[in-house]
């Protein structure tokens, strides 16, 4: 593979994108209902924390040798900010990945790239690169707005162990979102017209990041009754475990269902990054890892599963046009 | 001639493998929304019998049933969630294939080649998408009525079946917003795929965003029927709470939980109230398509990507 054809197709990949106008206004949307999730969310946790701050204030005043900490997580001000990654995220890079290869159609250029001594591989690695690089543009925009305004608005800045785990979440975003990339590209690319594999792709969307993770929420039983079903019938965790272990087979049915979504996957992994679930509270970085291993195995397969299939479906984009429409 | 554009667009549509994958998933997850909601009553039932026993062997009070006196509709709760999710990309496919077929392939302008009038053409393919969305709803109501009978072991009292009809009816007008809203994008845009992409930015828009805004709901709080009660006591939610009338998706899951007995009860004028700026968007786009339809250059093909 020739690295500096592969770089010369990237960069190309990533001009030509930010050039499109639906791109860049999917981007627009990201940012801003990221920014007004955040903004949200850090109204609330600044009250939160002034109040905290006061009785601190308070109890070393009084000469209170054990103060509480704080139960306050400044990272889980994220979580609207992953779940938009999450879902307009996908469609971000499906539309990136339709882009990629609608556009070289249309401007037969494809067919030209295809007749010069560029391998499919070469293709295919030039355009994922161009893609990650666009990606990464976005979620690092994405994600310093919402920092920013956790600072501005939530009176609290990251720290440096926050920061780890941020770009581990920055991190799986870009895997996220480079696998729904692959997916729009090889969809466009196994279409004969390229609008009909775009909506392939928004339909295995709809499957893998709405339906599947749907479906394993509607049957979690403490779902089914608002602020949870065990704290309603007032059940300890140990309590909840206990019975949980009654039901194994539609447990084991449930997870199962939730396992086949890749957005689950990442949704778990990102949560666990930003503290969004009280189960990890006080877990190093390492075991945090380890506790998310399965997640990280998805993560790494699903993209070489794809990348295999957009190295494909490049090898069979015929390298003369044929006398038809592209 | 509106009957004749109509009928063309029905049987393009049913050569549309696109249109029948989407159809296909909506109609497998009517079936399931029934059997979804089956399984995790049932569950709850059983975690309820042995939270009971436990406590009990603890020498504590029974807590009580979250489940007592759960209305038969709930079972189809699940719908109120698929409809806006399925049954609007659904809808919004249906209406993007309905214009952007005529511009691509070049049938609009051997169309308007003949005597066919604008309005005819507008009305057609209204009246097309409203009838394969009405055809739609009612094998769906077919299924959960199915659904109901099976999983009840009884049939329906006529109340409930006029409550699933009221419901499918709401939903009706909920996915006909959504077709417009495609029909609007390709008459607005040169390129099929922005066309596209532009309707599902609003659709996010206003499944997602709009939904966080005015109530602050999470977006994927939006995926699950039962949702925890969400604090809206900030400043932002006094000034965008204003806007929660016009944030349709929240009006349709509100109506349905409602029709469906699965939220709090209000007046029949309240619940009704709730469908009025439906049907005012509605109005609005209507007006909007014709507008367009009536302008739009159809000697101009656009580009198929």
């Amino acid at each position: 593979m020739n690295r500096s054809r592969v770089i010369t197709i990237a960069r190309h990949e990533y001009r030509a994108a930010v050039r499109s106008r639906v791109l860049l206004a999917l981007v627009a949307i990201l940012v801003v209902v990221t920014a007004a999730s955040v903004y949200i969310a850090s109204v609330d946790y600044s009250s939160k924390l002034a109040d905290y701050q006061a009785y601190r204030a308070a109890a070393q005043a009084g000469g209170l040798k054990q103060i509480a900490p704080s139960p306050l997580r400044l990272l889980s001000l994220l979580r609207g900010a992953m779940e938009y990654i999450d879902i307009i995220g996908a469609i971000i890079g499906i539309t990136l990945g339709y882009l990629s290869v609608s556009r070289e159609r249309a401007n037969r250029t494809l067919a030209l790239l295809r007749s010069r001594p560029v391998s499919p591989g070469e293709l295919a690695a030039g355009s994922a690169l161009g893609a990650l690089a666009v990606i990464s543009t976005v979620i690092l925009a994405t994600m310093a707005v919402a920092v920013v305004c956790l600072g501005l608005v939530g009176h609290d800045w990251v720290s440096s162990a926050e920061i780890v785990k941020l770009l581990l979440a920055f991190a799986a975003s870009i895997i996220y979102m480079g696998v729904f990339y692959c997916l729009g590209a090889v969809m466009t690319a196994r279409s004969k017209v390229a609008a009909n594999g775009l909506m392939f792709a928004l339909g295995i969307w709809l499957v893998v990041v709405l339906i599947l993770p749907q479906i394993g929420d509607t049957l979690d039983a403490d779902n089914q009754v608002p602020g949870g079903l065990f704290s309603a019938l007032t059940l300890n965790k140990a309590q909840e475990t206990k019975i949980i272990t009654k039901f194994g087979t539609y447990e084991t049915v449930r997870r199962d269902i939730e396992e086949a979504s890749f957005a689950k996957h990442y949704e778990r992994f990102a949560f666990a990054m930003t503290d969004v679930q009280d189960k990890y509270q006080g877990l190093s970085l390492s075991e945090l890892l380890w506790k998310k291993h399965n997640d990280i195995a998805w993560m790494v397969i699903y993209p070489l599963v794809l990348g295999f299939a957009l190295v494909r479906s490049f090898r069979r984009q015929p390298a003369i046009t044929q006398g038809v429409n592209p | 001639m509106i009957a004749t554009i109509a009928a063309h667009q029905m049987l393009s549509l049913r050569r549309q493998r696109i249109f029948l994958a989407v159809l296909a998933t909506l109609m497998a997850m009517t079936t399931l929304a029934g059997l979804i909601g089956w399984s995790s009553h049932q569950t709850i039932v059983r975690v309820y019998d042995e939270a009971v026993r436990m406590l009990g062997a603890q020498g504590k009070p029974a807590p009580p049933n979250p489940f007592v006196l759960k209305p038969t509709l709930s079972l189809l709760s699940n719908m109120a969630i698929y409809i806006p999710l399925i049954g609007a990309l659904l809808a919004l496919i249906l209406g993007h294939l309905s214009l952007a077929d005529d511009e691509s392939n070049g049938v609009g302008r051997l169309i308007f080649s003949r005597q066919v009038s604008r309005r005819s053409y507008f009305f057609g393919k209204v009246a097309a998408a409203a009838v394969v969305l009405a055809v739609i709803l009612l094998v769906s109501f077919l299924i959960s009525s199915v659904s109901l009978v099976l999983v009840n072991g009884a049939a329906p009292t006529v109340t409930d079946f006029l409550r699933l009809a009221v419901f499918y009816v709401v939903s009706w007008l909920y996915l006909m917003l959504f077709a417009l809203i495609g029909m609007v994008t390709v008459l607005l845009t040169r390129r099929r795929s922005l066309a596209l992409l532009a309707a599902l930015g609003v659709w996010l828009v206003l499944t997602f965003a709009m939904p966080q805004f005015t109530s602050g709901l999470r977006p994927t709080a939006s995926l699950n029927p039962i949702t925890d009660p969400v604090s809206t006591s900030q400043t932002f939610f006094k000034v965008t709470a204003k806007a929660r009338p016009f944030s349709v998706s929240e009006q349709y899951k509100e109506v349905s939980a409602r029709v469906l007995e699965t939220g709090a009860s209000e007046s029949t004028s309240a619940t009704v109230l709730r469908v009025v700026p439906i049907v005012v968007l509605l109005g609005v786009l209507m007006l909007m398509t014709a507008r367009l339809v009536r302008r739009h250059d159809y000697s101009r093909s656009s580009a198929d990507e």
